[in-house]
């Protein structure tokens, strides 16, 4: 599903330049449950950006779903992100003046979906998330947990191939975390794939499989055996 | 553009701010309403220079004997040019196509004495033209005739100042007032609306005039109306070849422009039209620069506005916003805030246009309004406007960059 092969990016601090990711080779393969962990400034969400078509890489190579990403105008970019990729928030960036619903629908908007459709498969995935009854709340009514699960629910609205989580429990306390990461980990049982950016230990031990990143390169990259976040909820 | 989703977020920004919308909205609002205003003023301008012209016949042409500046045809330079009968003749046999009346006019001053009053009026010789030519209304009585003019009648017509100063409240049809001395019978009595000095004037038969006062055939002035369906270039046409024909006449050269003085009406006219065209220009400009005002402050607004929304724009991209959505959304904002206040300024100016605008009748302002093209240029600079002040906005929004707009940090 991605292909990475020796991925190189720098960033330019004044006259300084700062060699952020140093040759990334990294693959995943579908319904794969990534934790990506490093301290900060490892570049880890370097790397996730770049997957996120947020961020441009220097050289190497990357691949997605077979597609080839490379010179990315900002249209193309754009199209890709809606079509390949749904993104989950540390600070779970809903749109404040929008309803659960409305923001569960807005990439299915910019996919030119007719607004009925999008009504309905929003409140699908809502439902999904166990937030049917609040579809119609404001974000500021809701609390974290329930923020990132809208979040969560938007993210999969595209049906994207990959979903990608930047410190997804970073802002919730333990006992919410877990209760999202019990979804994505069912999300990910129906087959998708996630890749999970967490510099907690817990949280990535629910994921499959853990690639340790520092100073720019990976150290480790290993299976693990996965912790149900259930039993914990 | 018809996007049911972007009008709700349009509206939506707007409920949420209110007072910006409404400052920013002001000022365009205001320039609009301001232009309006200014082109109508110089309507009302034209109007008032209309109204003024319309006292007399706005199809006259005064042709006036002058002295000389050039040396021509074995003439030295400083002749004084007189017309006398027969150029009167002449101009009336050589135009008659062009011509519909026609008058020479003699002038002189005399003391008016009615029993114990007296005064000191000025005096015309005119022929019976000359009525329809000055528009001068009879109130009582009527205008000497192209008889009295033939017999030289020693008859006179009197305006109603010479009336009241001569008669105070007596009848004075009939009766007779001494000129210099000599008996002349009062016909008629005569308001202009033009001024009230001309209604101290006294007319008489321009023959008689001539007859009794120095027994000349000179006279100072010739003034006719032209064919009413001559449009600007025609009469201009026509008194340029009256006046050709009148210094061929004179042996004066064709570039003396002091030998003879042809005056037309429709030149003042010309010269009032453009003088109103560089005053609406002149207003337009101002009105522009106003409307800039305006934009400049959308513009800000705006730039304002994607800065506090960066965030969104930024969590829009991610989703998979093409950066053409985004520019159509901040475009479509500015256009409707335009639009819509600049035509509240608009509806504003017309209203009261229409309401005090029929009202004001002053001597040199008149009726301001606005007309329809007016109306459809404002709304079409508006929408202009509106999509240049979300222009350089736009393109800024559409150039957030997501992993800048979501960064945490």
């Amino acid at each position: 599903m991605i292909e990475i092969k020796d991925l190189h990016k720098s960033y330019r601090m004044g006259s300084n330049s700062l060699h952020v990711l140093k040759g990334i080779n990294f693959s995943a393969k579908a319904g794969e449950l990534v934790a990506i962990m490093g301290s900060s400034g490892s570049g880890k969400s370097t790397l996730l950006n770049i997957l996120g078509m947020l961020d441009g890489a220097d050289s190497g190579e990357y691949v997605l779903d077979g597609v080839p990403i490379k010179d990315l105008t900002e249209t193309k970019a754009a199209q890709y992100r809606n079509k390949f990729l749904g993104f989950i928030f540390q600070s779970f960036n809903l749109i404040n003046y929008k309803s659960a619903l409305e923001n569960v629908a807005l990439p299915l908007y910019y996919q030119k979906v007719g607004r009925k459709e999008r009504q309905e498969k929003a409140l699908n995935y809502l439902e999904r998330v166990g937030l049917k009854e609040w579809a119609t709340h404001l974000p500021s009514e809701l609390s974290g947990g329930q923020k990132q699960r809208v979040a969560i629910a938007r993210a999969m609205a595209a049906e994207p191939k990959v979903l990608l989580a930047d410190e997804p429990t970073g802002a919730l306390d333990s006992k919410t975390s877990y209760e999202v990461m019990d979804l994505i980990q069912k999300i990910n049982d129906e087959g998708n794939t996630i890749l999970v950016v967490t510099h907690e230990e817990d949280i990535a031990h629910m994921c499959k499989r853990i690639v340790h990143l520092k100073d720019g390169v990976i150290v480790e990259d290993k299976k693990v055996n996965q912790v149900r976040a259930e039993q914990y909820v | 553009m018809f996007d049911r989703d972007i009008w709700q977020e349009i509206f939506h920004t707007l409920k949420n701010n209110k007072l910006r919308t409404f400052l920013t909205g002001f000022s365009v609002g205001w320039a609009i309403f301001i232009l309006v205003m200014l082109l109508a003023s110089v309507n009302g301008m034209q109007n008032g220079f209309t109204n003024q012209f319309n006292d007399d016949a706005t199809n006259t042409i005064f042709v006036r004997p002058g002295t000389t500046s050039k040396a021509y045809a074995g003439f030295e330079k400083d002749r004084r040019i007189q017309f006398e009968n027969d150029d009167y003749e002449y101009i009336k046999q050589s135009f008659p196509k062009d011509i519909e009346q026609i008058s020479a006019r003699y002038f002189a001053n005399t003391t008016a004495r009615y029993k114990s009053e007296t005064g000191a009026y000025p005096l015309q010789g005119v022929h019976s033209d000359f009525q329809v030519i000055e528009k001068t209304i009879i109130t009582k009585g009527r205008y000497f005739n192209s008889v009295d003019v033939l017999n030289k009648s020693k008859v006179a017509i009197i305006g109603r100042k010479v009336k009241e100063d001569l008669f105070d409240k007596e009848d004075a049809i009939g009766k007779f007032v001494e000129f210099n001395g000599l008996p002349f019978r009062i016909i008629g009595i005569f308001i202009d609306e033009g001024d009230d000095n001309a209604e101290r004037r006294i007319y008489a038969p321009i023959t008689t005039l001539q007859r009794n006062y120095g027994n000349t055939n000179n006279i100072s002035q010739i003034a006719l109306t032209y064919n009413t369906s001559y449009d600007l270039t025609e009469a201009l046409e026509f008194s340029q070849r009256l006046e050709d024909i009148m210094k061929r006449r004179h042996k004066i050269s064709p570039d003396d422009q002091a030998g003879i003085n042809v005056w037309n009406y429709a030149e003042a006219f010309d010269d009032i039209s453009s003088f109103s065209t560089v005053l609406s220009a002149i207003s337009i400009g101002v009105g522009f620069l106003i409307l800039i005002a305006g934009i400049v402050g959308i513009g800000n607004i705006m730039v304002f506005t994607i800065k506090e929304r960066t965030k969104e724009i930024g969590i829009r991209k991610a989703l998979g916003a093409m950066p053409k959505q985004i520019i159509n959304l901040v475009l479509l904002e500015s256009t409707f805030i335009t639009a819509l206040s600049g035509f509240i300024g608009l509806i504003f100016a017309w209203i009261i246009l229409s309401l005090i605008g029929p009202n004001i009748d002053a001597p040199a302002f008149s009726n301001p309004s606005v007309n329809l093209s007016t109306v459809v240029t404002a709304t079409i600079i508006l929408i202009v406007a509106g999509v240049l002040a979300g222009l350089i906005p736009a393109i800024k929004a559409a150039n957030v960059k997501p992993i800048v707009a979501l960064s945490d940090k």
